[in-house]
């Protein structure tokens, strides 16, 4: 028997949920969906899915109720489902634990690759955390060495300073995976870094100096503006 | 409130200090009367409402009585004529408050009702422009569900590209309607943050060739990183925006370019294209919304022009100028300035 990854829908608009449940069923996914946070809630802990695609606008509770559920016990992947424009409600959901965000209206290619993305970053509890001692992205043309504490850009060491490694290292851990400029500030310079953005943004655009072609056609390093920075797969 | 407070007060002070320097130098008293109605007249134009006008009259008139009529310093109103002096200034000064304030909501009015025929003017305008991509929605999905087995497959596939190609023309609308709406949110500031200036172009771009990834585009800008003070959000909008108007208009396009320039306090962000250029005709009327529809034109709706004032409106609200002009060689530009973040650069 074929053993389907399982995906929870909460959306309260009815087209959206036909939408979805056609592309992921026809993508071979187990399907469930819930129009109201209780219900989700209910469905997360009696069946555990694999993944859950969030709206944030729900009739009963806020959708970030639903993060802080799930985050209370479990860290199965979340991805919500926003609307342009609203920078702040992003920001907040994957702070709060979120792992990715859609922006309405989406292709099918584009969330079936972020689910996707979504199930590979995902080890279960239980699963010994293995460390590798590398990433490598885009066959091998960018190389981040946990090892050697090194980037190599086509076999070249690109000689990043301390700080530069350590925000590559970061984006490299979750590639694919947007990170918050909070998250990376805090992450690299410590707690007390909040609201000082200017810090990262110098130091993204050294980095980009040294490892891609065109600064302004990054090939490695996304910013998504307002939110924070995705590396590439 | 306590701003009025202060005018009100002020400008009292000012009237009797103007009346004891005039005691010193004239005999008679006839002035003090004048010049303080002339104080309630200011105060009632420069406070709101009828009160302050109406209090400053009041306390003018026992202010008059008390200081500066015989006998000084003390309240006298049983000297002959004097009832009257005080009741006819009591009179002008409510009546000249009352008009001023009914001045001011004329003119309050008069402002309100030309927003309301600008907002009026533009939803007629999106409203005409929503419906006929709604039509063609509504008809060519109805087509395929009610007739589906007697449509070919290549048939079928021209009426759902073509609502896909409506819908995304209806969400960039919605898009840019949503970026005015950012910018007149929360008392009309954008909210600014220190940005990169490839940063923020580099998302831009990467947004647009989800859409069009067959379109060339070159970008070339200094190598130097800038900071830019500005919502990123809207930034990007006003880039994308340039971007798409280049491809639906620039008929015989291969290439977009962006460039900056670095000036003193701003950088120059141009982004042209090698097609047919603006239509003479349109170039000078582009933003002063009196753009003919044209029928040469393959998308016949104002969506350009939508585009285009949103960006104008973007480009002032960080205080910058949007310009756009046909280039020597060929081809539609359209330039902008956006201040350089304070420190840092």
């Amino acid at each position: 028997m074929e053993i389907k990854d399982r995906i929870l829908i909460v959306e309260d608009d009815k087209s959206i949920v036909n939408l979805l449940v056609t592309v992921l069923k026809a993508n071979h996914y187990e399907v469930y969906s819930a129009s109201r946070a209780s219900e989700a809630k209910s469905i997360v802990s009696s069946q555990c899915p694999d993944v859950v695609l969030l709206d944030l606008g729900l009739p009963d509770a806020d959708g970030m109720s639903v993060i802080e559920y799930v985050r209370s016990y479990s860290q199965m992947p979340i991805i919500v489902l926003s609307a342009r424009g609203h920078e702040q409600d992003k920001v907040r959901a994957l702070d709060l634990g979120a792992d990715d965000y859609m922006v309405k209206p989406f292709s099918a290619p584009e969330l079936l690759a972020r689910i996707r993305t979504a199930l590979r970053h995902y080890k279960p509890a239980g699963t010994p955390s293995v460390v590798s001692d590398e990433v490598t992205l885009l066959n091998g043309r960018l190389v981040v060495s946990y090892k050697k504490h090194r980037v190599f850009v086509e076999g070249t060491d690109v000689k990043l300073t301390q700080n530069e490694y350590r925000i590559v290292a970061l984006l490299a851990r979750f590639s694919g995976r947007v990170l918050t400029y909070d998250y990376i500030l805090k992450e690299i310079w410590g707690p007390h870094m909040k609201d000082d953005n200017k810090i990262l943004r110098v130091n993204m655009a050294n980095i980009r100096r040294k490892i891609e072609k065109n600064p302004a056609r990054p090939e490695f390093i996304f910013t998504e503006a307002g939110v924070g920075y995705r590396m590439t797969e | 409130m306590k701003k009025s407070f202060f005018v009100t007060a002020g400008i009292l002070g000012i009237a009797a200090a103007v009346c004891f320097l005039l005691q010193q130098f004239v005999s008679t008293d006839t002035h003090v009367p004048l010049i303080f109605v002339m104080a309630v007249l200011c105060i009632s134009g420069f406070t709101e409402g009828y009160l302050w006008g109406v209090g400053a009259s009041i306390v003018a008139v026992f202010a008059v009585n008390y200081a500066f009529t015989y006998p000084y310093f003390r309240l006298n109103f049983t000297l002959t004529g004097y009832p009257l002096t005080f009741i006819v200034m009591l009179t002008v000064s409510i009546s000249v408050s009352t008009l001023t304030t009914r001045i001011k909501k004329q003119e309050q009015i008069r402002i309100e009702i030309e927003r309301e025929k600008t907002r009026s003017n533009l939803l007629r305008a999106l409203s005409h422009d929503i419906r006929t991509p709604l039509t063609s929605i509504i008809g060519d999905s109805s087509v395929l569900l009610e007739q589906n087995a007697d449509l070919r497959e290549e048939e079928k596939t021209m009426l759902l590209s073509d609502i896909r190609q409506e819908a995304e023309w209806l969400n960039r609308m919605v898009e840019n309607l949503l970026s005015v709406t950012r910018i007149d949110g929360d008392g009309g500031a954008i909210k600014r943050t220190d940005e990169l200036l490839e940063e923020v172009i580099g998302s831009a771009v990467s947004r647009f060739e989800k859409n069009h990834g067959d379109v060339k585009i070159s970008i070339d800008i200094p190598d130097k990183p800038l900071l830019i003070s500005v919502d990123p959000i809207l930034i990007e909008q006003v880039l994308l925006n340039l971007m798409d108007n280049c491809v639906y208009h620039g008929e015989g396009l291969t290439e977009i370019r962006i460039s900056v320039k670095v000036l003193e306090k701003e950088i120059e962000v141009g982004v042209f294209d090698d097609g047919c250029g603006f239509p003479e005709e349109v170039l000078p009327h582009l933003f002063d919304g009196t753009l003919p529809f044209l029928k040469t034109d393959r998308h016949a709706r104002s969506g350009m022009r939508i585009g285009l004032s949103v960006c104008r409106s973007i480009v002032r609200a960080h205080g910058g100028i949007l310009f756009a002009e046909n280039r020597k060689t060929g081809g539609a530009g359209v330039i902008f300035t956006i201040p350089l973040s304070e420190y840092g650069n």
